[in-house]
């Protein structure tokens, strides 16, 4: 075993392949909980739906399913570009790696700017969350419940999406420092995982907050 | 690159699937449009496991960690649903 190797062997773990597959392991785990988090949430959109109906639905009917769509399309795409460049990495295409990286990146930044662009058009309107709603079109206690959940669950979305930039920022970083290589980048593969968790979460608040009117 | 392009045909089928979606939700099919959406979503997420998520080559404690998640988000749903048809 080099030097190099020894460096990036935590001491509990018996060789790399062992420390890999106990890292994928782990991060499995992790995504566990987190669908368990959302589902929760999920199940709270089904009680109320089935609690407001019709407001519910009318204040879906509200959001604007093309940028909801769009946004889709962006995070989807985003999911191919960091499924390769993982696959670049491993095939030793580092400089094309890093680009994908780049697009990952910027798709994510997309993303969140079209949310935020959204966000902003809900708040001129006087759609907050809470107590604070004071939406004149839709003024009925189901429409503010439904607002207020469609703010925590896009919002608890988006948080993760910040994350994921940091994490593809930094992981495009270990890769251009030649830190995270096509031999070992475990790390790099643990960060997909999370992205296409984030993506995953967002095929199903799609449908239920800008198509389901 | 055999693995760049099993990524290009899944993106193109998860596209696809969500031009899919779109357009129904645009029929207003009414209580048939909910089962619908959530069944394409739950296949678009699938395919994102599968082959973006490498689940495939994941193996069996990785297979058994996802499927336990899966029983256990099946069993609250059918406890919601249940409680939602038959209140």
């Amino acid at each position: 075993m080099n030097e190099e190797s020894d460096k990036r062997l935590w001491e509990h773990f018996g060789d790399l392949t062992v420390q890999k597959r106990a890292l994928r392991m782990g991060m499995w785990l992790f995504i566990a909980s987190e669908v368990l988090l959302f589902t929760g949430l999920f199940a709270l959109y089904t009680g109320y739906r089935a609690e407001y109906g019709q407001q519910f639905a009318e204040a879906i009917g509200h959001n604007n399913a093309l940028l909801g769509t769009i946004n889709t399309a962006v995070l989807l795409v985003s999911s191919f570009t960091m499924a390769a460049a993982i696959a670049l990495l491993a095939a030793g295409r580092r400089t094309l790696s890093l680009a994908a990286l780049g697009a990952t990146w910027t798709l994510g930044l997309a993303f969140l700017v079209i949310k935020g662009f959204e966000y902003s058009h809900h708040f001129e309107q006087g759609i907050y969350p809470g107590a604070h709603y004071r939406f004149a079109e839709l003024p009925g206690e189901g429409a503010q419940v439904t607002f207020t959940l469609y703010f925590l669950m896009t919002g608890l979305h988006a948080f993760h999406m910040i994350i994921g930039l940091g994490v593809v920022a930094w992981m495009a970083l270990r890769v251009w420092r030649r830190r995270t290589t096509a031999e070992y980048h475990v790390d790099l593969e643990m960060s997909g995982l999370y992205w296409h968790l984030v993506d995953s979460i967002w095929i199903f608040l799609w449908p239920l907050f800008y198509l389901l009117q | 690159m055999k693995p760049i392009r099993t990524f290009a045909i899944a993106l193109a089928a998860l596209l696809v699937l969500t031009a899919l979606s779109y357009g129904v939700s645009l029929l207003a099919l009414g209580p048939l449009g909910t089962p619908i959406a959530l069944s394409v979503a739950g296949v678009k997420v699938l395919v994102v496991a599968l082959v973006f998520m490498e689940l495939r080559h994941a193996g069996p404690i990785n297979w058994i960690i996802a499927s336990i998640t899966i029983l256990f988000v099946t069993i609250l749903c059918l406890g919601l649903i249940s409680d939602v048809l038959y209140r």
